[in-house]
C-alpha cells in the first residue's frame, strides 16, 4: 500500500497537471475569443448598435462582397510574404556569414540584433524620411548628380506595390529571425556543417544540402510568426502604404472613422477578417512547430 | 584556438563579411543618426542632405510639453506593470503548458500564440466593446490588462521552452531529502530560472512600451502612451518633435537589450 | 493515447465555458440601464437657475473635454493658456483627451450600450457631420448654448455662424472659432498661381504630377469646392440633402477628376492620406501646391519649420468653404455645469482674442467684433496682422458656406470606389 501511494500521488498529480495546463491554455485564449466574440456580434448589429438598426447578417455580406475589401486582404498578404521573403534572405546571410567565435563574429551578430526593440512606428517615419521621392536616398541621389527633381527616384512610399513598406518591415524584423537562424546555427549546425566540410563538400554545397535544410525548419514557425506580425501591423502601413489598394488594418481604421455612420461597423467586420488571418497562422505555427522542432516531450 | 575548416575563411568570404558588417552598421546605426539629426533640424527640405539650420527649439518644446511628459510617466507604468504581472503570469502557466504532452501540448502553445499573433488592431477593436461594457474603456486598469493579453501569451511561450528544457533533478532530489513542494519551487527551481526571467521580463517591458494600436482603441483616447504622442505628431507633419519623441521611444529598450546581451557575454561561455 | 471521453469531455467543457462565461458577462452589462442619463439630467435641472449657481455648481470640480489632438499648436492653447484660468478664477480642473469625429459618435453609441448614468467625457468638440450624426443618435444633450452670457456677442449674423453645415445649433452646440479653406503654394516656385477652378485644370495640365489632395478632411472639402464650382454656385445645394442633384453634381465633379487623372501626382492611381503628408510632399517640391481647412495654417507651420517661409494661402474665386466649430455636451456628461462654464469661458472675447493670435493658432472668432465692448473692439482691431494673412474682406468675398453633411458623408467615400474602380478599368501603370 504504500509502495503503491507514491504511484498514485503521482498520477494524481499529473491527471491534475493536465487539468492545470489546458486551463492556462484557455485563459491564453480566452482575451482573443472575448474580443473575437464582441467583433462578430458588433459586425451582426447585436452589441454597440447605432440608434435605427436591426441585428442581420446583411452588413457582413454587404462587406464581404465588396471588392475593397478583398483588394485588401490579397494586398496584405502580399506586402505580408514579401517582407517576410526578404528579412529571411537577409537573416540567413546573417547568420552565415557570422557564425562562429571571433569578435567579427559577434559584432555582426549584436549590430543583426540592434534593429529588434524598432517599434513599427519609428520604424515607418524612417521609411518615410529615407524612401520618400524627396527622402534621405533621393537627396544623396541628387548630390551625386543622379536626379534633378524628386519624380525622377522611383515611388517607394504610396506606391500600389507597396515597396517602402516591405522594404521597412522587411528591416525591421530581419533583426528577429537573424537571432533564431544564429541560435539555429550555433546549436545544431555546427557539427553537421563540419562533418560535410571535413567530407570535402564545397561551401556552396554546404550550405545548400545541410545548413538550409536545417535553417528553415527550424525558422518555419518564426516565419509564420513574422507574416502575421506584418500583415497586422497598422503604425508602419499608415505612414508608407497607398490609399488603393488599402492595407486591411487600414481598411478598419478608415471605415470606424468614416463620416457615414452607416459604415461604422463595417470595421468590426474587416477586423474579424483579420483575426481569422491570424488564427489560421496561429494553426500554421502550431503545425509546423510541431513538424520540424526536434525536441518533442 | 584551433580553426576548424568550418570558420577558416578565405580572402573572399572575408571581403564579404567585411561588406556585410558595414551595411550592417550603416542600416543598424544610421537610423538612430537620422532621429538625431532630424530632431535638432530647423527646416530641411529637398534637396539638402543636412538640415539648413540647426535649432534645440524642437527639444524645448518636447521637454516642456506637460503632454509629452505624462505620455512618458503613462508608458513607464504600463510597461513597468506589464513586465511584473506578465511574468508573475507567466511562469506557472509555462510550467502548466510543459507539463502537457500530446495534442494537449499544441493547444497549449497555440493557445500560448493566439494572443500575440492576433493583430492588435482587430483585438483592440473587439476588445473595445468589452472594455467599455465593463467601464475599463479610456481607464489607466483597461489599457494595462490589454497589454497584459499578448505579453502574457509572448513569455508563456518562453516559459514553456524554458521549463521543457529545465533541468528537474535539483528540484526531485530536494523534495527527496524532505522539502515540501512550495520550498522545493522557491529555493530550487526559481533561482535556476534567474536568466529566463530576466529576459521574459524585458521582453514583457517592450511589448507595452511599443504597443500603439491596443493603447489606441482601447485606451479610447483618454490614455496617452508615448507611441502615441509620437504618431500624433507625425500625422500633425511636425517631425522634428516627432524625432525627439522616437529617440525617447527606441533609447530604453535598445540600453535594455545591450545589458541583457552584456549579462549573457559574462556569464556564458559560448556567445548566444 | 487513450482518449478517456470523460476526461475529454472535461476538458472541452473547461476550454469553452472560460471564455462563453465570459462573453455572457459582458453582454449582460450591455442592455442594463440605471437611469436617466446623467448629462441631460444636469441640465434639465439647471434649466431655471441664474449663472452664478451654475458656476457655483462648476467649481472644484474637473471637466474631461474630448477634442482632436493633433495639433500641438492647439493643445498648447488649451493645456497651456485656457487650463490655468479656468483653475484660477472657476476651480476647474479642464482634461483634455483625444478623440473626435466618427470615434466620438463611436464611444458614445457604445457607452450608451454599456447602460452606465455618466460617461468620461463632458465636453466634445465638433462640427458638422459629427454633430448630426451625434442628433440623429441622441447622444447631445442641451439646450444649453443660448444661455450662456458670452453668447450675447455672438455673430449670428452671419450665415457661417448661424448654421452648422446647414443644420441648426439649436442651443446643443455652442460656437468656438471659425476657419476658411485656402490652398498653400510657393510664391518663389508658383509666382502665377491659378485663381479659379478653371484655370487650376489648365494649371495642372501644365505641370503634370505636380497637384494632388488628400484622404482626409481637407481633401474631402476641397472636393466640395469642386462640387459647388462645376455645378453652378453653393445655391444649388442649399436646402437640405438631394440625391438627385448630388449624383448628377458628381457625374460633373468625378468627369473632372478623371479628364485631368493622367496629370495629377502618381498619376492619380494614389493620394496622400493626410494634411501632414501633404504638407511634406509640398516642402519637398514632390508637389507645388497643398491645402488646409484653416487659412491661417500656412502662417503656424512655416513658423515651426514645417513649411518653407515662402509658402502663401490662395483662395479661389469660384469660393472656398467656410465653416465653424462647435463645442458640445454628451447626454451622458458627468459634469455638465462644469462643461457650461468652459464653453462660456472659451467664447469671450479673452479666450477668442488669445485664440486669433497668429502665434498661438490664428483661428477666427465667432464673435461680433463690431458690438464687443472696448477694450476688446480695439484690441481685435490692434491684432497684429502677418502679412501672410489674406485679408478681411478677400475671405468674406469668397466665403461659401457648409451644406448638408449627408454630401460630406457620401462623396468622400463615392470618391474613393470610382478612383479605384477608375485604376482598375484603366489599368495602373
Amino acid at each position: 500500500m504504500s509502495r503503491d501511494a507514491p504511484l498514485a500521488a503521482h498520477a494524481v498529480n499529473r491527471r491534475r497537471g493536465k487539468s492545470a495546463g489546458l486551463l492556462a491554455a484557455a485563459l491564453l485564449a480566452a482575451p482573443v475569443l472575448v474580443g473575437l466574440a464582441y467583433a462578430i456580434g458588433a459586425s451582426l448589429g447585436v452589441v454597440a448598435a447605432a440608434n435605427d438598426s436591426q441585428p442581420s447578417l446583411a452588413r457582413i455580406a454587404r462587406v464581404l462582397g465588396e471588392r475593397a475589401t478583398w483588394d485588401s486582404v490579397l494586398w496584405t498578404l502580399w506586402v505580408a510574404a514579401s517582407a517576410t521573403g526578404l528579412a529571411v534572405v537577409g537573416a540567413v546571410a546573417v547568420a552565415v556569414a557570422f557564425r562562429g567565435h571571433a569578435r567579427g563574429d559577434r559584432v555582426g551578430r549584436a549590430l543583426a540584433a540592434l534593429p529588434l526593440p524598432m517599434p513599427h512606428l519609428v520604424a515607418g517615419m524612417l521609411g518615410v524620411w529615407l524612401l520618400g521621392q524627396s527622402g534621405i536616398a533621393a537627396r544623396a541621389a541628387f548630390a551625386l548628380g543622379l536626379i534633378v527633381r524628386p519624380a525622377e527616384m522611383p515611388p517607394l512610399v504610396y506606391d500600389r506595390l507597396g515597396v517602402g513598406l516591405v522594404l521597412t518591415l522587411a528591416w525591421k524584423e530581419m533583426a528577429f529571425l537573424a537571432i533564431v537562424s544564429s541560435a539555429l546555427l550555433a546549436t545544431r549546425g555546427a557539427a553537421a556543417e563540419e562533418a560535410a566540410r571535413t567530407l570535402g563538400a564545397s561551401p556552396w554545397e554546404t550550405f545548400r544540402r545541410v545548413t538550409w535544410p536545417l535553417l528553415w525548419r527550424g525558422l518555419a514557425p518564426a516565419v509564420v510568426a513574422v507574416f502575421v506580425f506584418v500583415a497586422g501591423n497598422y503604425e508602419a502601413a499608415a505612414l508608407l502604404a497607398p490609399s488603393d489598394p488599402l492595407a486591411l488594418p487600414l481598411l478598419v481604421a478608415q471605415r470606424a472613422t468614416d463620416p457615414d455612420l452607416a459604415r461604422h461597423a463595417d470595421a468590426y467586420v474587416a477586423s474579424v477578417l483579420l483575426l481569422v488571418i491570424a488564427s489560421a497562422a496561429v494553426a500554421a505555427h502550431e503545425w509546423v512547430r510541431a513538424r520540424w522542432e526536434p525536441f518533442v516531450p | 584556438m584551433m580553426v576548424s575548416p568550418l570558420v577558416a575563411r578565405g580572402a573572399g568570404e572575408r571581403t564579404w563579411r567585411i561588406v556585410l558588417l558595414a551595411v550592417l552598421a550603416l542600416s543598424s546605426v544610421g537610423p538612430m543618426l537620422l532621429l538625431a539629426i532630424w530632431s535638432v533640424s530647423g527646416a530641411w527640405f529637398f534637396p539638402a542632405l543636412l538640415p539648413h539650420t540647426v535649432t534645440l527649439v524642437a527639444w524645448r518644446s518636447a521637454i516642456g510639453s506637460h503632454a509629452l511628459a505624462s505620455a512618458l510617466g503613462t508608458s513607464t507604468v504600463l510597461a513597468v506593470g506589464t513586465a511584473l504581472i506578465a511574468c508573475a503570469v507567466a511562469v506557472p502557466f509555462g510550467q502548466q503548458l510543459a507539463r502537457l504532452a500530446g495534442w494537449r501540448r499544441h493547444v497549449g502553445a497555440a493557445a500560448a500564440f493566439l494572443p500575440v499573433a492576433a493583430p492588435p488592431l482587430a483585438l483592440g477593436t473587439g476588445l473595445q466593446v468589452a472594455a467599455l461594457a465593463a467601464g475599463l474603456g479610456g481607464t489607466l486598469p483597461g489599457v494595462l490588462l490589454a497589454h497584459l493579453v499578448p505579453a502574457v501569451g509572448y513569455l508563456s511561450l518562453l516559459f514553456l521552452g524554458t521549463f521543457t528544457l529545465l533541468d528537474a533533478r535539483p528540484a526531485e532530489a530536494a523534495r527527496t531529502l524532505g522539502a515540501s513542494s512550495w520550498q522545493a519551487w522557491w529555493r530550487v527551481t526559481l533561482p535556476q530560472l534567474r536568466r529566463p526571467i530576466a529576459e521574459a521580463a524585458t521582453i514583457g517591458f517592450l511589448v507595452s512600451w511599443t504597443q500603439f494600436a491596443l493603447t489606441l482603441v482601447v485606451g479610447a483616447g483618454a490614455v496617452r502612451t508615448l507611441p502615441l504622442e509620437v504618431f500624433a505628431y507625425v500625422q500633425a507633419g511636425e517631425d522634428r518633435v516627432a524625432a525627439v519623441g522616437a529617440l525617447l521611444l527606441i533609447i530604453p529598450p535598445v540600453l535594455a537589450m545591450a545589458a541583457l546581451r552584456w549579462a549573457a557575454l559574462r556569464t556564458e561561455v559560448l556567445p548566444a | 493515447m487513450h482518449f478517456d471521453s470523460l476526461t475529454v469531455r472535461r476538458h472541452v467543457t473547461r476550454l469553452v465555458t472560460v471564455p462563453v462565461l465570459a462573453v455572457l458577462a459582458g453582454l449582460a452589462a450591455c442592455g442594463a440601464h440605471d437611469g436617466l442619463p446623467a448629462g441631460q439630467a444636469d441640465i434639465d435641472a439647471v434649466r431655471g437657475l441664474p449663472w452664478d449657481s451654475v458656476v457655483g455648481r462648476a467649481r472644484g470640480t474637473e471637466v474631461v473635454w474630448r477634442m482632436w489632438r493633433g495639433d500641438p499648436s492647439i493643445n498648447a492653447y488649451v493645456d497651456g493658456w485656457v487650463a490655468p484660468r479656468l483653475r484660477e478664477r472657476y476651480g476647474i480642473a479642464l482634461r483634455a483627451v483625444d478623440g473626435h469625429g466618427p470615434e466620438l459618435v463611436n464611444q458614445l453609441v457604445v457607452e450608451r450600450g454599456s447602460g452606465r448614468r455618466a460617461g468620461t467625457a463632458s465636453l466634445l468638440w465638433i462640427n458638422g457631420e459629427t454633430f448630426a450624426n451625434l442628433r440623429k443618435e441622441g447622444l447631445l444633450a442641451g439646450p444649453w448654448a443660448t444661455r450662456l452670457p458670452s453668447a450675447a456677442f455672438v455673430d449670428t449674423a452671419s450665415p457661417i455662424v448661424r448654421r452648422d453645415f446647414e443644420q441648426d445649433p439649436a442651443g446643443f452646440e455652442s460656437p468656438w472659432g471659425r476657419v476658411q479653406f485656402a490652398l498653400i503654394y510657393d510664391t518663389l516656385r508658383t509666382p502665377l498661381p491659378p485663381r479659379s477652378v478653371a484655370d487650376l485644370a489648365e494649371w495642372i495640365r501644365a505641370h503634370p504630377g505636380r497637384f494632388t489632395f488628400d484622404q482626409g478632411f481637407a481633401g474631402t472639402t476641397f472636393q466640395k469646392i469642386l462640387l459647388y464650382a462645376l455645378n453652378g454656385g453653393v445655391s444649388r445645394f442649399q436646402g437640405g440633402f438631394d440625391s438627385t442633384r448630388y449624383i448628377d453634381a458628381r457625374v460633373n465633379v468625378f468627369a473632372w477628376l478623371d479628364s485631368l487623372r493622367p496629370f495629377l501626382w502618381r498619376r492619380g492611381e494614389t493620394f496622400p492620406p493626410d494634411v501632414a503628408a501633404m504638407h511634406r510632399l509640398f516642402a519637398n517640391d514632390e508637389i507645388d501646391f497643398s491645402m488646409s481647412n484653416n487659412q491661417n495654417e500656412v502662417i503656424t507651420k512655416a513658423d515651426h519649420g514645417v513649411l518653407p517661409r515662402t509658402a502663401s494661402p490662395l483662395l479661389l474665386r469660384d469660393g472656398t468653404i467656410a465653416n465653424t466649430h462647435f463645442v458640445g455636451i454628451p447626454f451622458n456628461a458627468p459634469n455638465a455645469a462644469g462643461a457650461m462654464v468652459v464653453a462660456d469661458f472659451l467664447l469671450s472675447a479673452e479666450a477668442q482674442l488669445e485664440k486669433q493670435r497668429p502665434g498661438v493658432w490664428a483661428d477666427g472668432t465667432v464673435l461680433d467684433v463690431a458690438r464687443l465692448p472696448e477694450p476688446w473692439r480695439g484690441r481685435f482691431a490692434r491684432l497684429g496682422t502677418d502679412p501672410r494673412q489674406l485679408p478681411r474682406d478677400s475671405l468674406a468675398r469668397y466665403a461659401v458656406p457648409e451644406v448638408s453633411p449627408r454630401y460630406h458623408e457620401l462623396i468622400a467615400a463615392d470618391w474613393r470606389a470610382h478612383a479605384s474602380a477608375f485604376t482598375r478599368r484603366e489599368g495602373a501603370r
